[in-house]
């Protein structure tokens, strides 16, 4: 008997020290998804570009405040980083306490409501992005893309940033279930 | 995993030990362990049922979004030389791949129903409810992505864009734009409903 109480105790350590392996995985994540939105907010929001003609009447500018998706975008990916931060303090408590189970169960259900959030805010900026390159013909929008290059450019490459990031949080959801799961 | 629990007496083989006292620690553990598991499975059973019904629901949601998107046709009164005017969901990609995004949430959805049973029958199950809420973490992005993406073009077919002179086609098309609204509604209810869904799962993991 003494014999299976020892094998308990081993599996018992073992056991722990995974969930530390996965408490330390999950906050490498969040400094990886950290920097991913970030830059996206960063590169959506230092968008402008101006043409080097003009007529009398307007002058031709692009920024990315002149769609409401990409404001939103950009608001939504700065939310998005800052919840990030303030949840690493919640990760590194998790690597010290492995057994804390209420409080990985409030962090699924936050880092649900921002994949939710974000998800929303890059697949809007894409739906934008799309027309912008392709425009529609039965719709009668043109293309904008062919006279503004640079800030084509520009758009495309911040949504890779915030897609990365929403892999990561479906990745983080799994491996705090994974935890969860594990005694 | 498969422990009987029918009976609450159950047979312990103690072998012959010189002190007591190991004695009396097996029984009490013994028994702790069974009344801590036959009342675990009580309030898992009740979010397994719930877990249920909110799948029935997001199924509704999810057909709904997808029909209204699918049978959107509307022709206008009159035409010119060239061309009539008609408007469908074929026209803009962004409503063709929503459609297939909600079809795919609703076949998923059908098809982890027989799970969504066994999650109720067998509370102790950790596999099923893990592989439940994975699924469903990736159909909230699936489902927000496509909700989203037709509410984008929603939102630039009521209101238009001034710099890039972008009309607004709602005004002409009036019905087209209503039924896509409903749809994008349908959809984000889906979604909302299954992100309820991942957390009802990570509730009921917790052993």
């Amino acid at each position: 008997m003494k014999g299976a109480m020892e094998l308990g105790a081993a599996a018992a350590v073992v056991k722990g020290g995974m969930n530390r392996g996965l408490a330390i995985f999950d906050f490498i994540l969040r400094l990886v998804a950290i920097v991913a939105t970030l830059a996206s907010a960063i590169a959506m929001g230092t968008t402008d570009e101006t043409l080097p003609f003009f007529t009398q009447f307007i002058q031709f500018r692009a920024e990315y405040e002149d769609f409401p998706t990409f404001t939103f975008f950009v608001v939504a990916n700065s939310v998005v980083c800052v919840y990030l931060v303030l949840s690493l303090a919640l990760s590194i408590f998790h690597i010290i306490r492995s057994h804390a189970h209420i409080s990985r169960i409030i962090l699924i259900f936050f880092d649900t409501a921002m994949l939710g959030l974000l998800t929303a805010a890059a697949s809007a900026a894409a739906a934008i992005v799309y027309l912008a390159h392709k425009g529609n013909t039965r719709a009668n929008w043109f293309a904008i893309c062919q006279q503004f290059n640079s800030f084509c450019q520009r758009i495309s490459g911040s949504l890779i940033g915030s897609f990365g990031g929403i892999l990561i949080l479906i990745l983080l959801i799994f491996l705090s279930a994974v935890a969860l799961s594990r005694r | 995993m498969d422990q009987p629990r029918s009976s609450d007496e159950a047979t312990v083989e103690i072998p012959e030990s010189k002190s007591g006292r190991s004695k009396a620690a097996t029984i009490a553990a013994t028994t702790k362990a069974a009344r801590y598991a036959s009342g675990g499975g009580g309030w898992k059973r009740g979010v397994g049922i719930f877990d249920f019904i909110l799948r029935l629901c997001a199924i509704v949601a999810a057909l709904a979004a997808t029909t209204t998107m699918g049978t959107t046709n509307q022709t206008l009164p009159f035409f010119t030389q060239f061309f009539q005017f008609q408007a469908n969901y074929d026209d803009l990609p962004a409503f063709t791949f929503f459609v297939i995004a909600n079809a795919i949430a609703s076949g998923y959805l059908v098809l982890s129903l027989p799970f969504s049973i066994v999650g109720i029958v067998r509370p102790h199950a950790v596999g099923i409810r893990l592989l439940l809420l994975i699924l469903d973490t990736v159909m909230v992005a699936v489902t927000t992505a496509a909700a989203s993406a037709a509410a984008a073009i929603v939102y630039l077919a009521h209101n238009g864009n001034s710099n890039t002179n972008w009309l607004a086609i709602c005004q002409q098309f009036n019905d087209f734009c209503q039924r896509v609204s409903g749809a994008v509604v349908a959809s984000f209810i889906a979604a909302l409903i299954f992100m309820f869904l991942v957390v009802l799962s990570a509730v009921a993991l917790r052993r």
